[in-house]
């Protein structure tokens, strides 16, 4: 594929900029970086296939020397991944041409806090849950919590257009941005205007959230932080039926009365993943409701969001269930809590609007039950992030005696991932909410965008003529990279079971 | 049970594929490489195990940089022995002759001296009595004074101590080196010191030590003896002072600075002992560094590194000293000896000056 390059001479140019200490090609770190957290690539090792390495790892520290090694690698045409900290389960840091890998772990330094307007510029290496110690020493937090938070970057935050557990007051890791530093695929360095909210053109920010390192790598970012809240109130509800439950979300939301959290559960999560994690032994959905703030502002808008859902034939199950949730809340990702290996996994998680959300949850849930009956396939739900008009579905599907051959496993993922995600299309959903859509969900772009594909791809073409940046992601057409890697076998097999399943189905 | 790497199989294949400890390991905040992190050296090893590395110079380079630390473990939700697993690991590559060279010179010496400092053995155990203080390789040969001192204030205190395992190694260093038999006869002799004096009290210098003989001494098949308490001497001395039953004089210390030492989350709330000792002798509170208490971060003492990657270990001991010195510190006192001793090591050029706590305190006596 493409123009074979000299990796032993970027390498000298690469040390010489970077130092030697920053650059490696070492056989055990290219292999440890051949998958981030996705099923795809770790299943491919899990295994025994040939992995997918980079050929080069670099450490830059600064903004400049991102600049310096995305000119070495335009002018060698070798593709370049962004790594954060390879938290992604869509395979969004996955190196499937090799290439360059650019951890940008080495940028982590706080800039500023500011604890006037409170913000918080940080370099986007720096790790979530390092960061958020740094600011709760000064009683202070970055309102992003997602389950990622101990391994995911600031750039990783925002890269993919992240969720935290409590976006449905504070925002997503996008509403909480008011500037960025992006180092360009030409190596220039650009700052976006310093605050986000202003009628001086148009928002071009948000070219880069979202686009997962394919259009320029986020080197810096400035924050909207908060004080810590001085009361959480949480509590846990039973609801009989999912159809109430979802109703009672609708109306907390739009009835504007700010919930730092609503977790609703559907009948088999609860009945499972309840269990399991919370030892709660519940029939119906659970929710958990909470609230933040004063204590007397949190203290009303809880006592009306529970008179909705008592309206709707909750059951009150008191605070401890909903403190417990939060206490564990990352439990759920700590293996052998989380799903793992050798069980086949996807989250196919989806947003639409209310008067969409029941119809699309049950529909999917009939595609992946009917049609994989045979392989006793498990489909879970529940709905965490909330905006004024609708909500994210976050289900996944499980299967614990997938196909043993890779190529089938990865066959029948893609096929399963087609059906559910097709099915959010046909229901006014997304692609995605917030986990993005790396290579997992490239070759449906086209389809969610329709007409409006052809100018995303002009932008790309645009920004990145050479398509050095991060290939084989977000869908964006694949040019010949030069690469000393010679093996993309995974990429092969992975765009031939795409092909074959969009076309069956 | 002893330790193989069968045995922690299921924690490897776990841990290959989790990144919700990576935020704490000191290794990785110095290297940044995904591979020298818990997941990493996970994943190595199961890579080894299914044919898609093998050990050789440059993936055992990258299995001997943890510095089994136990803070992967210790942040872990499901408490994953990720540790045991790397030093079983390690354990294979010893027994396939691929570990470094240097693994072997201090199997060597530890089968000969029982310590890799000095060409001399362990000194034998003279009386018997109530209490015995375990000494070790490090309080023997790199730090005596923090050992007269801890012996100072434990016998005013009332308790005479008896020196035990003086100038032998704790099962620790030689289990995190891939070397579980030498582990085992360094155990062994110690218990065996144990039960000649007679003791039921038996007091550890640092939370390595007290790691070494409550769980190593576990895993390598050994039973710590139920009538005997084991206990850290920081620990005892601060429920002394709470009980009114000692005291210093007071000393005027200002921009200084406790440092938890490595192995302090093994020991979860010991990091308040020091720091009620120090309130016993100063009014002004210690200058509290980031990564302190529960993600205390190590100095690079631990887990063999200063003899297996003596730059990786003396970037980490800098590192701390360079986080003190950036906090405004002018004084980092500490507890553990061999701890002390890799601070002031790597301390060349840096202006803040390392004092041990027990020196410190019976001073004041």
């Amino acid at each position: 594929m493409g123009q074979e390059v000299q990796v032993e001479a970027v390498v000298a140019e690469l040390a010489a900029l970077l130092g030697e200490a920053h650059v490696s090609t070492r056989e055990s770190d290219r292999l440890i970086y051949a998958t981030d957290w996705s099923w795809m690539l770790q299943m491919w090792l899990d295994r025994g296939m040939e992995p997918t390495m980079p050929d080069i790892i670099v450490y830059p520290g600064s903004a400049e020397e991102v600049a310096g090694i995305l000119k070495i690698a335009g002018r060698c045409r070798l593709p370049v991944v962004p790594w954060g900290g390879g938290s992604g389960s869509q395979g969004g840091a996955g190196p499937v041409f090799g290439g360059i890998l650019l951890d940008t772990k080495r940028m982590n330094r706080i800039i500023q806090i500011n604890e006037t307007s409170l913000t918080v510029t940080a370099q986007a290496g720096i790790i979530g849950t390092q960061l958020e110690w740094a600011l709760n020493e000064r009683g202070l937090t970055l309102p992003h919590y997602p389950a990622s938070a101990n391994c995911a970057t600031l750039g990783g935050y925002l890269a993919p257009r992240g969720s935290g557990v409590i976006s449905t007051k504070y925002g997503k890791a996008e509403d909480l941005v008011l500037s960025m530093e992006v180092v360009l695929p030409d190596g220039t360095i650009i700052r976006t205007p310093q605050v986000p909210n202003h009628a001086s053109g148009p928002d071009f920010m948000g070219l880069w959230v979202g686009a997962e390192g394919t259009l320029g790598i986020i080197t810096e970012a400035t924050m909207q932080i908060e004080h810590l809240p001085a009361s959480r109130l949480l509590r846990g509800l039973l609801f009989k039926d999912l159809s109430k439950a979802l109703e009672a979300g609708r109306r907390i939301m739009t009835q504007r009365l700010n919930p730092l959290v609503i977790r609703l559960y559907d009948e088999p999560s609860t009945r499972k993943t309840v269990k399991r994690v919370l030892n709660l032994d519940l029939e119906g959905a659970y929710m958990v409701l909470g609230f933040d703030g004063w204590p007397e502002i949190a203290a009303a808008q809880e006592k009306r969001a529970l008179d909705i859902c008592f309206e709707l034939g909750a059951q009150d199950l008191g605070r401890e269930p909903g403190e417990e949730w939060w206490r564990h809340r990352y439990d759920f990702y700590y293996p052998p809590l989380s799903l793992h290996l050798p069980q086949m996994y996807g989250t196919t998680e989806t947003v639409t609007t209310f008067d969409h959300i029941e119809r699309l949850y049950y529909a999917k849930r009939a595609v992946i039950e009917e049609n994989y009956a045979a392989w006793e396939v498990n489909y879970i739900g529940h709905f965490s992030h909330w905006f004024p008009w609708g909500v994210m579905l976050y289900d996944r599907f499980v299967i614990n005696q997938p196909p043993q051959d890779a190529h089938e496993a990865l066959a029948l993922h893609n096929e399963i991932w087609l059906r559910a995600v097709r099915t959010s299309l046909a229901h006014g959903g997304m692609l995605n909410e917030h986990h993005g859509i790396g290579f997992k969900l490239g070759h449906l772009m086209p389809e969610q965008y329709g007409p409006a594909w052809p100018l995303l791809q002009a932008i790309k073409d645009t920004l990145d003529p050479q398509g050095i940046m991060n290939p084989g992601k977000l869908g964006f057409k694949v040019q010949a990279p030069a690469s000393g890697s010679k093996n993309y076998e995974f990429w092969a097999a992975d765009q031939k079971t795409k092909i074959k399943s969009m076309s069956s189905f | 049970m002893p330790i193989e790497l069968q045995n922690v199989k299921h924690t490897t294949e776990f841990c290959r594929y989790c990144l919700m400890c990576r935020h704490v390991c000191p290794a990785t905040a110095v290297t940044r490489n995904e591979a020298t992190s818990p997941h990493g050296w996970a994943l190595l090893i199961a890579s080894v195990e299914r044919g898609l590395a093998g050990w050789n110079e440059e993936t055992v380079d990258t299995l001997y940089q943890c510095l089994d630390c136990g803070l992967c473990q210790a942040h872990c939700v499901t408490i994953q022995p990720l540790p045991l697993a790397i030093s079983a690991g390690r354990a294979e590559v010893v027994s396939q002759q691929a570990a470094p060279a240097v693994v072997y010179g201090l199997q060597q010496k530890l089968q000969q001296w029982g310590n890799v400092y000095a060409e001399t053995a362990p000194e034998h155990v003279v009386g018997q009595g109530e209490a015995a203080l375990i000494v070790g390789a490090a309080g023997r040969y790199l730090q005596p004074e923090s050992v007269e001192a801890a012996v100072q204030l434990l016998a005013a205190t009332g308790v005479k101590v008896i020196p035990i395992a003086v100038g032998r190694e704790t099962p620790y260093l030689a289990n995190t080196l891939g070397l579980p038999g030498e582990a085992r006869h360094l155990a062994q002799a110690t218990l065996a010191e144990i039960e000649a004096t007679g003791a039921k009290r038996v007091f550890v210098l640092g939370p390595g030590d007290l790691y070494a003989y409550q769980t190593i001494l576990n895993y390598l098949g050994f039973v710590w003896p139920q009538t005997v308490e084991l206990l850290e001497v920081s620990a005892y001395l601060a429920g002394q002072v709470e009980a009114g039953k000692l005291s210093f004089k007071p000393v005027e210390l200002t921009d200084y600075t406790f440092y938890d030492p490595d192995h302090t989350v093994r020991a979860p709330g010991r990091w308040e002992a020091p720091r009620k000792l120090l309130t016993a002798l100063s009014q002004t509170p210690p200058i509290e560094l980031f990564w302190r208490r529960e993600r205390a971060a190590p100095c690079g003492a631990s887990g063999g590194l200063p003899f297996t990657q003596p730059e990786l270990s003396a970037l980490l001991a800098r590192a701390r000293l360079a986080e003190a010195e950036a906090y405004g510190v002018k004084t980092l006192l500490t507890d553990d000896p061999l701890v002390l001793y890799q601070l002031r090591r790597h301390a060349v050029g840096n202006k803040i000056e390392l004092k041990g706590l027990f020196e410190l305190l019976a001073g004041q006596l």
